[in-house]
């Protein structure tokens, strides 16, 4: 037993309660049970269940990257059934707009915005949309990620993880480790890591093993690479702190695993097809084939743990181990026994997200208010008493703003009969590169959208694409909101925009500026305006 | 080979270095434009401001500020006199050398790390990256300490060449307030004017339902991101009255000419208008120093580019009396190995190497601390960014021992365990 695991233990022992051993359980009341077991009192200190409004918006912003349409808001709301939010959750589940959703998570969790240079976006996100859409096991489609060569055109965008990597195998190695197990090596490439005891050198070059000998052919220029990998090359590597400069060597290995066994070849065995002049090498025995599996293999607990932490970090806006790519030691999970029963049901019902995700969604945990009950003054955010706002990531902005104007809308009405989800998506996409071009993060780092940049503010104020968003046209939002009496338009503003009915202030204040105006229609189109840019809109709560 | 944040390419560097031989050559025969229009009225004479000229990816302090011709490590290039006798610099910077009078050189450095990005936060922040927290970067602290309850400008304004860009967390606990608004290839920011057809009143009152829905939403949910989103606005708001600044249009021929048309020239132009119009804080990077290739040829080219426009912002400053009140400051994020690899590129070293600062609140001429004959070691006076972090706000005339109370708990603003470099201090 590791020391890793020894610790764990030692944590289940002081904060779990006995209630949530109890097998029978579902998982999202055993959630419920061991969040509330990490604070004081917590029953009395956390925030209620939030009211259908907001568990409304948040739901759809969570699983389909959009909001609800006003119609969509009034019938949840008038739906007397105890088991609604169940039902919604289910049904969102079940829609195109949940492919759309976690296929938009998953490229921006492996590719970090990235420029796309070798697997076009299009394609990319087909496959993504595909995968999400067959609810594929989560272990199998990261095998199938980190398999694909990219020869076969049919699993070309799975390669992209390694082809838009350029197969850089410092810049792999270092993305595998924060992606797939937790951990931020990069810092132990040079030398074990100085703060983090258990990151040690050893275990980035033991993940660099297997992917030394892979390459791009015919280069890594050509967008029409694909990976080989050659029979030989070994890793050596020396800490920069060693001032005797003694070299260690390591084969591949998973960090916390045994190296794997190799079969040694006879000489003039090691290729299939050996390498020459403009000829595409293939090894008697590939290194890097072997990566998939030893990735995803149950001996690595690190997958699973980092997999359900990053899907609870998507739904609650923070990871048990946090940062998601920190996963050490000295930086324990909030809730340990908590991340240990996600992980090992994750794994027992066969790495099905779509079942873990809804789990989460049915949790009280989850569904908590984001107000803070008046009298909490210091929140600790690592303790889930107030559910975490979450800025809306770039495309589930451009998504949720079509939505509120009416542009999606409007876009099924021109479809008419071929109005399916990906084709009214396909007519969004256009706005939707724009949102993502200001608003998705740099390349290659994590998205943080909590921090606002000026030039996304001007975007959103003075620019032409919102600008013509909300402005007065056709069967939008503002021209419809205009054609109604003036109570009625409000209600139904807010709803459109906010998911919410307004406030008795709210409705008199929306009444004051549309009257008296020379312009109905555009007096509507500033209102519009002014909710799509509230912080009320721009956070999911 | 390490992984750095930054190419060792060449692809920025769009001055080619035939061009820029003959450009130096021509600056020196070009007049300072003396009678270019000043706009100083505004500023008041207390108000301080500080420039930080960035040259990332690590600036040779042996090709700068600290040369050591003729030895090992010294490589092809002489040193020069300066304006202050006695005081020697390479022969890359001759416009500079004539102006060493303005400058203090601090040789002595020790920023104790060679990693990029952790280089950076260690020279913004005057401390070594901690666990738990995150200390606020030159930029927000001036900001913050330095501003003006009537400032009209964002108080930290961070230029950046084409192609990078900032979006990092630089004010922390301060507050987005005092966080850099990125102003990317020295371009007004886009979008920056109202749209046509928006009136000012509607305007006003679609700002005022917004505030006033944002103000209702934050209450019970104040964080960090709902304030920073909300400040954006105002800051948009503001940026917005004072549009003009951004235009490096509105100096004439003479003066863009000065400064050099490349990217940098222009940027540094700018630098020298937000300064004027009240920004407590500027940031310019200049890329890319980063010669683990080729050392000697990189450095012809980016000290090119340098000095020019640099010896045309300390005169501008000079001549339009901002300079007693404007702290100019040349960094990096580390220096550079005297040891010459075989690519003929030097590496990352942070032990023993240089800043030049000058104006306000800095003794111009003097030289602080000292290196050995092949600069491998500080031999005299050894610094720490936490050192030259305090001198910054004490030369501004702010007491850099106090604390900042996030949370009501007292933090440092600099770093107790350093104190200014008092022999630069005016």
């Amino acid at each position: 037993m590791t020391s890793w695991s020894c610790f764990v233990v030692a944590v289940v022992a002081t904060l779990s309660p006995p209630s949530s051993a109890r097998a029978g359980e579902s998982l999202h009341a055993r959630i419920d049970g061991l969040i509330a077991a990490g604070y004081p009192d917590y029953p009395k200190q956390a925030a209620p269940v939030a009211d259908d409004d907001e568990f409304l918006r948040r739901i759809y912003l969570d699983l389909n990257g959009t909001i609800p349409t006003a119609d969509e808001a009034r019938a949840f709301f008038a739906d007397p059934s105890p088991t609604k939010r169940m039902a919604v959750v289910d049904q969102l589940l079940d829609s195109p707009g949940y492919a759309r959703r976690m296929a938009q998570f998953l490229d921006v969790t492996l590719m970090e915005r990235r420029n796309d240079s070798k697997v076009p976006r299009a394609a990319w996100e087909e496959y993504l949309r595909g995968s999400v859409g067959r609810n594929v096991a989560y272990d199998a489609f990261v095998r199938e990620l980190l398999s694909a060569d990219g020869a076969d055109p049919k699993t070309r965008p799975a390669a992209k993880f390694f082809l838009d990597r350029d197969l850089e195998p410092n810049l792999a190695t270092r993305d595998l480790s924060r992606v797939f197990l937790g951990r931020n090596l990069q810092c132990a490439q040079c030398h074990d890591h100085p703060s983090v005891a258990d990151y040690k050198q050893a275990d980035y070059y033991g993940i660099l093993a297997f992917l030394n000998r892979s390459f791009l052919f015919p280069n890594a220029a050509a967008p029409n690479a694909v990976i080989a990998e050659k029979a030989d090359g070994d890793v050596n590597f020396v800490s920069v702190f060693d001032k005797a400069k003694k070299q260690a060597a390591t084969g591949p290995r998973i960090p916390g695993g045994n190296p794997l066994d190799e079969p040694t070849l006879a000489k003039g065995k090691e290729y299939k097809t050996a390498p020459a002049k403009d000829v595409k090498p293939v090894p008697a025995y590939s290194r890097r084939k072997r990566l998939a599996a030893a990735i995803t293999s149950a001996d690595n607990p690190a997958f699973a743990r980092t997999a359900v932490n990053r899907l609870w970090a998507m739904m609650l806006g923070r990871g048990l181990v946090h940062p998601v790519d920190w996963d050490h030691p000295g930086n324990p999970p909030s809730h340990p026994a908590l991340l240990d029963l996600l992980a090992a049901e994750f794994v027992g019902h066969g790495y099905d997200v779509k079942w873990l995700l809804r789990a989460i969604a049915l949790s009280q945990t989850y569904q908590r208010r984001s107000e803070a009950p008046a009298g909490l003054t210091e929140i600790p955010p690592d303790r889930y008493l107030v559910a975490i706002l979450k800025p809306l990531p770039a495309e589930s902005l451009a998504f949720a703003i079509c939505q509120a104007t009416g542009q999606t809308a409007l876009e099924r009405t021109a479809l008419g009969a071929k109005a399916t989800e990906p084709a009214v998506d396909a007519r969004l996409a256009a706005t939707v590169a724009q949102f993502r071009a200001k608003f998705g993060g740099r390349p290659g780092e994590p998205d943080d959208g909590t921090v606002t940049t000026l030039d996304q503010t001007l975007f959103l104020k003075n620019g032409n694409l919102v600008r013509g968003l909300t402005l007065p046209r056709i069967g939008n939002l503002a021209d419809r909101l205009a054609k109604l009496p003036d109570s009625q338009a409000a209600d139904e503003l807010f709803l459109s925009v906010l998911t919410r009915r307004p406030t008795d202030d709210e409705r008199k204040d929306v009444v004051a500026a549309v009257t008296g105006g020379a312009n109905r229609p555009a007096a509507f189109g500033e209102l519009v305006w002014a909710l799509v840019a509230s912080a009320e809109f721009r956070f999911n709560h | 080979m390490p992984l750095c944040d930054y190419s060792c390419g060449s692809a920025d560097h769009r001055l080619s270095r035939r061009a820029f031989l003959g450009a130096a050559g021509a600056s020196a025969v070009l007049g300072r434009d003396v009678f270019a229009g000043p706009a100083t009225g505004e500023l008041s004479r207390a108000q301080k401001r500080v420039l930080v000229i960035f040259l990332a990816g690590g600036v040779s302090q042996l090709e700068t500020w600290d040369p050591k011709p003729g030895t090992e490590t010294g490589g092809p290039f002489a040193a020069i006199p300066t304006s202050v006798p006695g005081t020697h610099i390479c022969e890359l910077l001759p416009l500079t050398a004539k102006r060493m009078h303005r400058l203090a050189l601090v040789r002595s450095l020790n920023s104790t790390s060679d990693d990029h990005g952790i280089g950076e936060k260690i020279m913004l922040t005057g401390r070594k990256p901690e666990a738990g927290i995150e200390y606020p970067h030159i930029g927000a602290v001036a900001a913050k300490l330095l501003g003006t309850a009537d400032q009209v400008m964002p108080g930290h304004i961070a230029i950046f060449p084409r192609g990078s860009g900032s979006g990092k967390q630089d004010a922390t606990f301060l507050g987005a307030k005092y966080a850099s608004v990125p102003v990317a290839d020295g371009r007004p920011p886009a979008d920056l004017l109202r749209p046509a057809g928006l009136s000012e009143e509607t305007d006003r009152q679609r700002e005022e339902l917004r505030r006033k829905l944002t103000d209702k939403f934050a209450k019970s949910r104040r964080s960090a991101a709902t304030e920073a989103y909300a400040e954006s606005f105002t800051q948009a708001e503001r940026v917005f009255r004072r549009a003009d600044v951004f235009d490096i249009a509105k100096e004439s021929l003479k003066t863009a000419e000065r400064y050099g048309r490349h990217d940098f020239g222009r940027h540094l132009l700018l630098a020298r208008r937000l300064l004027e119009s009240g920004v407590s804080y500027v940031k310019v990077s200049h890329s890319n120093y980063d010669t683990h290739h080729e050392n000697f040829d990189f450095h012809i080219e980016q000290l090119g580019e340098f000095d020019r426009p640099f010896a045309a912002l300390l005169d501008d400053l000079s001549d339009r009396g901002m300079l007693d009140s404007t702290l100019v400051v040349v960094m990096s994020e580390m220096g550079r190995t005297p040891k010459i690899n075989d690519r003929y590129g030097r590496d990352h070293w942070s032990k023993a190497w240089s800043v030049a600062l000058g104006g306000c609140g800095i003794h111009g001429g003097a030289v602080v601390g000292k290196t050995n004959a092949t600069g491998t070691a500080v031999v005299d006076r050894e610094v720490s960014a936490g050192h030259l972090f305090h001198t910054y706000l004490q030369a501004v005339g702010l007491n850099s021992t106090k604390n900042f109370y996030p949370n009501d708990r007292p933090v440092p603003i600099a770093d107790p365990k350093a104190e200014p470099i008092a022999e630069i201090l005016v």
